[in-house]
């Protein structure tokens, strides 16, 4: 961290949430002695001491607590996402997917639909949800913060590295490309090395995109100038709090988590109860131990769900607050 | 709005809202003028610490940020308040000139 940086750190972090970006550009621009230096540690313990100043102040950061809380439901979804790919991975490339699609089975098949229902509440949840945040945040960062576009491109080239994966591993599938040690078509029984490096390849990429994307996506949105917090949409009379909206799809969001985790665990259960010998086996994308592959899984899950009522607990208090 | 209610920050305060009487303008270009207009040189953290009390109080306002340069402006307030001052501070340099000038 350089000198300006260090000085900026000095203050609250609310102050620095209002104004430590502009600050930054002055500093650039006049910090030139030892005087400069000792006025901003001065600027910095007024700020401790005095700063909020009063209900305007609280508001801002109670705007900004409430912005955290989201953006903490937000990332802990992504990474349910990451457990709940997985997941399906695991299921479709195991004796599991013959299983269900005999439709016999009854609670091992109402657990896979409720996973399935669970992930279709979540995701309607965090687009209708965030959809006006990320309108307003994406705005801002078009208008007025040239640093915040760079971190605009970080999901696309996420998704363009995945698309170019797959395009690559679907040549190599239609015999187009050939690499030793790596086979156009895999069976359980003939599973090179080649071809595991090959999907671990893709799911790295995956993970990998999926926390770059998740952290541009806080950057952008913290960056937001938080006073910008209402949104006219459909020529409504009433704008829409565009935090506390959110927020409120955060709850959606969180409990459609929590069902998704419960489902997942009966799946897991019912699965066992019906072909224990699979928990014993190697299978999944990676034909790695079953058993080992669903409890990391649930870990990620569960990791994921107590983090995102911990976002919901951290911002309740805060979730009716206007500006 | 009294600006003796901001303590040590009153003086720059002052100054900042007498600087941006003709328009808005940003920290640096403040500093800037400020500095033209009265040798007074504030540093970073004074002029950002008066300019918080400012737009807290209502007497200047921040504008959207272009480049991360954010612009703040009077208000109607802010304005009415440096009138306010200024008409003080004329009338005690009026007095004050007056009272060097007599025998």
């Amino acid at each position: 961290m350089n000198l300006r940086g260090w000085l900026i750190q000095l203050y609250p972090r609310a102050w620095r949430e209002r104004y430590g970006d502009e600050f930054e550009i002055l500093l650039q621009e006049c910090l030139h002695s030892p005087l400069d230096i000792f006025d901003i540690m001065l600027g910095a313990l007024d700020a401790h001491l005095e700063f909020p100043y009063d209900l305007n102040w609280r508001v801002m950061n109670m705007i900004n607590k409430l912005r955290t809380s989201i953006l903490v439901v937000f990332a802990a979804y992504i990474g349910f996402i990451v457990g709940g790919m997985s997941l399906y991975g695991l299921a479709d490339d195991s004796p599991m997917a013959d299983l269900m699609k005999t439709q016999t089975n009854i609670p091992l098949l109402a657990s896979w639909i409720t996973i399935e229902v669970g992930a279709i509440i979540a995701l309607l949840a965090v687009v209708i949800g965030g959809l006006p945040i990320a309108w307003i945040a994406i705005r801002y960062a078009l208008t007025s913060s040239r640093s915040d576009l760079r971190y605009l491109l970080i999901p696309v080239f996420a998704f363009l590295a995945l698309i170019f994966y797959a395009g690559f591993v679907a040549s190599i599938g239609l015999g187009k490309i050939q690499i030793p040690g790596v086979l156009p078509v895999v069976s359980h029984d003939n599973f090179p090395i080649g071809n595991r490096l090959l999907i671990g390849g893709g799911m790295l990429i995956f993970i990998l995109g999926a926390i770059a994307s998740t952290i541009a996506v806080w950057k952008i949105v913290a960056n937001a100038n938080a006073e910008e917090n209402s949104l006219h949409i459909f020529n409504r009379a009433e704008p829409i709090k565009t935090y506390n909206h959110a927020f409120r799809f955060s709850l959606v969001t969180s409990a459609a988590m929590l069902l998704m985790l419960i489902a997942t665990i009966a799946w897991g259960w019912f699965s066992y109860s019906a072909m224990p010998e699979v928990f014993s086996e190697n299978w999944g994308l990676l034909l790695t131990n079953t058993a080992s592959s669903f409890v990391v899984i649930v870990t990620v899950m569960v990791l994921s769900t107590a983090a995102a009522f911990w976002g919901i607990v951290r911002g309740y208090s805060v979730r009716n607050v206007a500006l | 709005m009294n600006l003796t209610d901001f303590g040590r920050f009153s003086d720059p305060a002052l100054l900042i809202l007498a600087s941006l009487a003709n328009g808005p303008k940003h920290g640096y270009s403040m500093m800037i003028d400020i500095e033209i207009m009265t040798g007074v040189r504030l540093g970073p953290g004074t002029l950002y610490g008066a300019l918080a009390r400012l737009e807290n109080s209502g007497l200047i306002k921040s504008m959207p940020a272009k480049d991360r340069r954010r612009p703040y402006r009077l208000t109607v307030t802010g304005a009415a308040a440096l009138r306010e001052q200024l008409s003080l501070l004329q009338k005690l340099a009026s007095t004050g000139l007056k009272r060097l000038a007599a025998p």
